[in-house]
């Protein structure tokens, strides 16, 4: 297993449980999307499994691991991960190719092979031409593009991500759907994406994970039969794609419903 | 003709008739209109004809680059000091909890209002000036520094701490960078404070330099004297300005802003 959840419980310590009795497995190369609504804890999860939760401000409960080792702070480097922020936090003193190779730097690799890797990456992403402008002199979408390939840059074993296409406007965000479908079916690696856009979560993932609302709990685990190569554009409007919306749908519609309910 | 042109004649047409309203109003142009005796406000053009012999008698560069001397040592051991305090206090928070008191302590005192104390101290010359020019500096530089430090993003600390980065590191691509931005953008204001400290400092006590200058000739009722000083300041104030604001444009370049603002 790449990553696994047992019994896994987050409370803050000013006493509100954000997540409650989560068990997952998660297999080396799958796609996993998690979703639910807002304040369910999915993003908290994804900080617990990097080891960026200060324990200080909250207490986990359970046992978390990647690859085998222990999720926590000072196990950082050895996860080997890979996180992508819904904020593309792109560092703003650095150009895009600077900030497309920090991961290499701070992995050590070196000279050469550094800047043909950032390079690489750069015309993966469609940003050539792009590389010495800084984040703010570039948009939304090249910049969330950017921080997609500064987390592969460095070719983390596991990749989290945490609604990394949230801020973009609809079509920006379908192209980036489609691109990463493309790199991850290149290079399968583990992915474990949260979201709030459950056709995201559909067309992307091999399984659909189900989060309650608050405290966030599995409601259900779907699995996602529809075969790769898949092709982002042509699945929406497809009669596959719609059978599983409604199939998913059915679980998360009364979680949406109750959170719409309450006051904000 | 271009806005920029245009914008920067209208600008020069506004000194020149402030000036020649100046010279009016001090009996100028031979029209014999004279709000103030000379001997109280100057007439510009006889002010400005003072430059020929403070030139000439060597006086000008001596002040001018004592002034500048006093100036530029006192801003940069101020931004270094300063720079270097607030990250150190920014590091250690229970240090800065306990030197709170003492630094804003300090910080409220009126800058100038310790010159007299560090003629004693560092004498005549220029270290008791730099020493002024520090303090004035050092407080806005360890402020806006340990500001800084406080208001780094998180998230950009988590994307180092991610990729597993250690504190080096983080330090070379997120907190410095981030106190750095706070620090040019208080340069402006650091170079008028180093200014102001340097020209204060030699009112209270000096040999040479331009706020000596100034003191000697305001003693000796030499009015004409006393503007042209006034006047040189300004260009020098305006000049130093101009430097720092190039200076923060190219070391900020990454900032939408650095470019607008002015």
């Amino acid at each position: 297993m790449s990553v696994t959840l047992a019994h896994v419980g987050i409370r803050y310590r000013a006493g509100v449980e954000v997540l409650r009795n989560v068990t997952l497995g998660i297999g080396h190369g799958e796609f996993v999307a998690i979703v639910g609504p807002s304040g369910c804890g999915k993003s908290t999860l994804l900080n617990a499994i990097a080891g960026l939760l200060d324990p200080a401000d909250c207490e986990v409960s359970g046992r978390i691991t990647v690859d085998d080792r222990v999720a926590q702070r000072s196990a950082r480097r050895d996860m080997d991960l890979g996180f992508v922020f819904q904020r593309d936090a792109l560092l703003p003193w650095r150009t895009i190719a600077e900030n497309v190779e920090v991961g290499l730097v701070i992995r050590g690799v070196l000279g050469k092979e550094r800047a043909d890797r950032t390079r690489a990456m750069i015309q993966m992403a469609g940003l050539a031409g792009f590389e010495h402008y800084y984040p703010h002199q570039v948009s939304g979408g090249m910049r969330q593009r950017a921080a997609l390939v500064r987390t592969l840059a460095y070719d983390p074993k596991t990749i989290l991500m945490d609604e990394p296409f949230g801020a973009l406007d609809a079509q920006n965000r379908m192209i980036l759907q489609s691109e990463l479908l493309r790199i991850w079916q290149l290079t399968p690696r583990t992915i474990l994406f949260v979201t709030h856009d459950l056709a995201e979560a559909i067309i992307l993932a091999q399984r659909v994970v189900v989060l309650s609302r608050r405290p966030g709990q599995i409601k259900g685990v779907y699995e996602i039969g529809l075969p790769y190569p898949r092709d982002a554009f042509e699945l929406r409007g497809s009669l596959e794609f719609a059978r599983l919306e409604t199939t998913v749908w059915q679980a998360l519609r009364d979680e949406f419903r109750a959170e719409a309910g309450k006051p904000s | 003709m271009s806005p920029t042109w245009s914008l920067a004649l209208r600008r020069t047409a506004l000194i020149a008739a402030i000036f020649a309203v100046w010279e009016l109003a001090t009996g100028g142009f031979g029209l014999g209109l004279q709000l103030w005796s000379p001997a109280i406000v100057a007439r510009p053009s006889s002010a400005l004809a003072e430059l020929g012999p403070y030139a000439q008698s060597g006086l000008l560069w001596k002040d001018l680059s004592t002034t500048l001397t006093e100036s530029m040592v006192g801003l940069i051991l101020g931004i270094a000091g300063g720079g270097a305090l607030g990250i150190v206090l920014g590091y250690q928070r229970p240090f800065a909890e306990l030197f709170e008191p003492v630094l804003v302590s300090l910080n409220s005192l009126p800058r100038i209002a310790v010159a007299p104390i560090l003629i004693p101290l560092f004498g005549l010359g220029i270290a008791s000036k730099i020493a002024l020019s520090f303090f004035t500096v050092f407080f806005v530089v360890f402020f806006n520094t340990y500001l800084g430090m406080r208001s780094v993003d998180p998230e950009l600390v988590k994307v180092i701490q991610v990729m597993g980065g250690t504190r080096a590191h983080l330090a070379r691509f997120v907190v410095l960078p981030s106190v750095f931005s706070w620090i040019f953008a208080a340069l402006r204001t650091s170079v008028s404070f180093a200014l102001t400290g340097a020209v204060v400092g030699e009112f209270v006590g000096s040999t040479a330099g331009l706020g000596y200058r100034l003191n000697l000739a305001a003693g000796l009722l030499d009015t004409k004297r006393v503007y042209l000083i006034l006047l040189i300041l300004m260009v020098f104030a305006v000049f130093l300005v101009e430097v720092a604001k190039r200076v923060e444009g190219r070391l900020l370049r990454w900032r939408p802003s650095a470019v607008l603002s002015n």
